[in-house]
Order: C-alpha cells, then structure tokens, then sequence
C-alpha cells in the first residue's frame, strides 16, 4: 500500500524533468538523426545526405578550422589556467579578490564579449592604439584571414581562463600538505616537488577541465556569427556556425541535420571519454 | 617554487589588470559623453581609461530606445526560467534522492545521460520542433529551453541525499504527504542548493544567444542578447548606446554571481559523477 503512494508520487515528481529531457535533448537528437538518413520528400533512406556532406569544400573547410582551433585554444587554456592557478593559490593579501576579478569575464554572455572585442579590434581601435604607442603597425586582426581565428580565440580565451582555473585550485588545495613535507625530507627541490606531487595529483581535476573546455569549445557560436561571419575566406568558419549558414543561409536542412548527428556524436563520445577515464582514475587510486 | 612573495604578488596584480582592462574600458565607455569614446587614443592618453568628464547620456538614451524591452524580455524570461525550472528540477531531484521507487537508478541514469547533450548542438532539430506548434516569437517558446537542467538536477539530488533520512520519517509519523515533505521539510532545508541551482538557470538564459536567435528574432520578444550584437549591423553604429547596453548585460550577472559567490564553490568532487 505504502509502497503503491511511493510509486505513485515519484511518479508525479518526476515526470516533468523526465518529459524535460525527453523534449529538449533526446527527441530533438533522435529528430535530427532520423531526418539526415532521408534522401526524398517520399520518405526513402540512405547515406546521400553524409555523402554529400563530406563531398562539400566548405565543410571540409569547417571541419579543418574546428580541428585547428580545438587543437590550438584547448591547450592554451588548460595551460593558462594551470599556470594562473599555480599562480594564484598562495595565501597573499587580497588574494581572494585578484582571483575574482580573473574569474570575473565567465559572467560575461558571448554575444556581449563578441561586441566589445569587435570594437576593441576595430582597425581604429584601442588594441591598435596600444600597439602604436609600442611602435608597431596597425593590425587588421578580424578582417585578416591570418589574424582571424587567433583573435576569436583570444576572446574565448580571456572568457574561458579565469573559469577553468577555479577548478583547478579546488584541486591544488586538495592536495595534502604531509606529502609535500615528506618529499621535502628527501631533499626535493621546487620541480621535483612539482614534478612527483602536484601534478600527479593535478590529473583528475586537469583530466575534468580539458574535457569540459573541449566540450564548451566546440559549441563556440556568437562570436564567429556576430564578428566574422565565418570569415575571411572561411578562416574562422566553425563547426556551429557552419551547421547554422547550412539550415538558414543554404536552406539545406538535410546535410544541416547530418552535420549536427556528427557534432552530437563527437561531443558524447568525449564526455563518455570523460567518465571513462575519470573512473578509471578512481579504480587506480583504490588498487593503490 | 619558490618565488618570493612580493614578486608573486605583483605577478598576481599583473595579471588581474589584464583581465580587468577590458572590463574598465566597457564601464568608463558606458559612462563617457558618446563623442569621447574613439577620443584620446592616437596617440593614445591617460584620458582614454581615466575620463574627465562623466555622463549618464547613453543609458537614459537606452531607456528611450527598443533596447529597453529587449532588457525586460531577458529578465521576464530568465524570471520565468528560474521559477519554473526550479519546480521541475527540485521535484525531479526530490523524488530521484529520496521516495524509494522501481527504476529509479535508470530514471536519473536517463536524465543524466540525456542532459549530457549539449543544449546548442541540438538547437536546430529543436527549433524545427517547435516551428511546428508555433512558438516562434514567444515566450513559451523562449523560456522553455531553460527550464530542464541536467546540473540543476544533479547538484540539488547531491543535496537532499545529504539531509538525514529521521527528519522525513518524523514528518511521515505525522502524516504528512510526500508533497509535504517536500515542500516544508526539504525546501526549507536547501536555500543555499536552490540558489546554486538557480544561478545555473539564470545564467542558461541570460548567456543564450543561438536559440533565441532563431526562435524569437521579432522585435517585441528580442532578447538583450541578440539585440546588443544587432547595435553594429544596423545602419549606423550608436557605441554610446552599445556600451551603456554590454554594461547593464554584464553587470547584472557579475552581481548576482558576487552575492551568490559563497554559494558556488566548485569542486570536481561534485561536479565529475564521483558516485
């Protein structure tokens, strides 16, 4: 009986989020990747639409500029929140505040980040206006096919560090004190230190930040749609913003839908990755 | 790595003016007469970060512009979302933390691997959806995303596994109803997750730009979002308006999240599925 009003109740407690996550994330996903098997109004199915797709120079494009900004900006910003963290997790005055003010950009929306920068690498702009004081020429920075995509990276960048590297010092200040005593004992010297007792213990939480960041990294939209339109020359034509010219720019829905199964199917796979290793790590940790 | 501490300091104060400069140029262009924005740069001045002369001139010509309903729009939504979202998502958390039930493991297991689909890849398949029942340029249709979330979900289960099993069961000695429980015993109990979980809904909305570019691009429900990256395509760029705008954008969130800060502390413990 009292098990009947159990059933019943957590029924109606939870089915409006499992509703939730059926409309917004597993229709949706299941919508798009039934549409990108259809080949004809009539309904008949094949690979035509993948087909097409990767026969595309503009895609192929989009996929060598994705591959190329995620193999650039990952590391990059692990790295700068690695190095600010290090930095940072010192027991200074203010410290807390000097922290927050890194952080603070996350707060920002993109699409106001994007704006700002716009202005910011206006050919008469303040970043300009800096470099000629140092004697440098102007830079065209969005407007150059060269300087394009390191410029969206630095915005994405100047967002992304201060965020990740809270994660970071969560971590750092995980680590026990007693170990770095013991290898201090030993005669170890600062990067040995670093080397055999941060780091190692540094794993889980870089391990969560990389994927998370890869994962944040290649849904980066509004800067590219509102500053460069993909461009020049396709230089900054990500993965997101080439799904959106293709359904409402081309109006090809079909190669639209076989672009975003891919893009979910890449971006599952990593999180997945994510679980996998970190419990990995959990299972080491045990055996150890 | 032992550097000294005064060094490190200054290298730490370093740092934080680089990612304070931009932040200060887009409030003392937000407070500056409009014709002094592009002033005093080449060759560049003190004047251009230190002003002068103050003005409040680009907000309350903001106030007189479309860009103050695109502002009302963002908060009605975010309100809505917030609102919402937390009935969906605590309730959901509340059942899948606490009422013993079948398959309850497969439940979550399916929320949290659903969720684990980023929102904007699936934007447009969703959109095509939604094109279907007509939502486009409503609120329903712009609120509506927000209001399932996977984190929230997590963070508040994390959080009602935590209070003691005796207070529920005192509370059913009493006779009180599941709803009940949930609603004076576990609520009450939780200001500091609901706010969590609320700041993670606030900042879904107010950060969105792809969906309510497609779903709402009509003037009477643009979003702030959308509307401040339309300053510069329009015909001619107002900046004093376009700085006075990305200042109200992003100063609402950065308060929220300082006074929410205690709140919010991140740890991977909680947040990598340490189970």
């Amino acid at each position: 009986m009292a098990n009947c009003r159990n059933i019943a109740s957590a029924f109606c407690f939870v089915i409006p989020v499992v509703l939730c996550v059926i409309a917004l994330r597993l229709w949706p996903a299941a919508l798009a990747f039934a549409k990108s098997f259809e080949v004809s109004s009539a309904g008949d199915l094949g690979f035509d639409n993948y087909i097409n797709l990767f026969g595309d120079s503009d895609f192929l494009n989009s996929l060598r500029v994705t591959i190329l900004f995620l193999l650039v900006v990952n590391p990059l910003q692990v790295g700068l929140a690695l190095a600010l963290a290090l930095l940072m997790n010192a027991a200074l005055p203010a410290v807390g505040l000097w922290r927050t003010i890194v952080f603070l950009p996350i707060a920002i929306p993109p699409s106001v980040s994007a704006v700002i920068w716009g202005v910011a690498y206006r050919p008469d702009g303040p970043l300009n206006a800096v470099l000629a004081i140092l004697g440098i020429e102007p830079q065209r920075f969005l407007t150059s096919p060269e300087q394009a995509l390191s410029s969206i990276i630095v915005i994405v960048s100047w967002v992304g560090v201060g965020y990740w590297m809270t994660f970071i010092i969560a971590g750092l200040q995980d680590i026990p004190k007693s170990l770095y005593e013991a290898i201090m004992i030993d005669g170890a010297n600062a990067f040995q230190r670093f080397w055999y007792v941060t780091l190692p213990l540094l794993v889980r939480p870089i391990t969560f930040v990389l994927i998370a960041n890869t994962v944040a990294n290649f849904l980066v939209f509004a800067p590219v749609q509102i500053l460069t339109q993909g461009g020049p020359r396709g230089a900054t034509d990500l993965i997101m913003y080439q799904i959106y010219t293709r359904a409402f720019d081309l109006g090809d829905m079909q190669t639209a839908y076989a672009a975003t199964v891919i893009l979910v199917l890449v971006v599952v796979v990593i999180v997945s990755l994510q679980f996998y290793v970190m419990g990995k790590q959990d299972r080491e940790a045990r055996h150890r | 790595m032992k550097i000294r501490p005064a060094i490190r300091l200054t290298a730490i104060i370093g740092v934080a003016l680089i990612f304070l400069t931009p932040l200060w140029w887009v409030t003392i262009s937000a407070f500056r007469p409009e014709s002094d924005i592009f002033a005093h740069m080449f060759p560049i001045n003190w004047e251009f970060m230190f002003p002068r002369v103050l003005s409040f001139d680009n907000f309350v010509q903001l106030t007189q512009s479309d860009f103050s309903r695109a502002i009302f729009n963002s908060c009605l939504v975010a309100a809505l979302t917030i609102v919402i979202g937390l009935l969906i998502c605590a309730s959901g958390a509340f059942a899948l933390a606490v009422i013993d039930f079948p398959y309850r493991n497969a439940v979550f297991a399916l929320v949290v691997v659903g969720f684990l689909i980023p929102f904007d890849a699936i934007a447009l398949p969703l959109f095509e959806i939604l094109r279907g029942y007509n939502l486009q340029n409503t609120y329903t249709g712009l609120v509506l995303p927000g209001v399932g979330s996977g984190l929230a979900v997590f963070m508040l289960r994390q959080f009602f596994l935590g209070i003691p099993k005796e207070l529920r069961e005192a509370a059913m000695i009493d006779g009180m109803s599941w709803f009940q429980i949930f609603w004076r015993v576990y609520l009450p109990l939780s200001p500091h997750a609901l706010v969590g979980a609320a700041m993670i809904l606030f900042v879904f909305q107010w950060h969105a730009y792809l969906w309510p570019l497609l779903i709402a691009p009509a003037p009477d429900h643009k979003v702030a979002s959308v509307a401040i990256a339309q300053f510069s395509t329009t015909f001619e760029t107002r900046y004093g308006l376009m700085f006075a705008g990305a200042f109200i954008m992003a100063a609402i969130p950065m308060m929220l999240l300082l006074l929410s800060q205690r709140y919010l502390r991140p740890s991977v413990s909680s947040s990598g599925g340490k189970e």
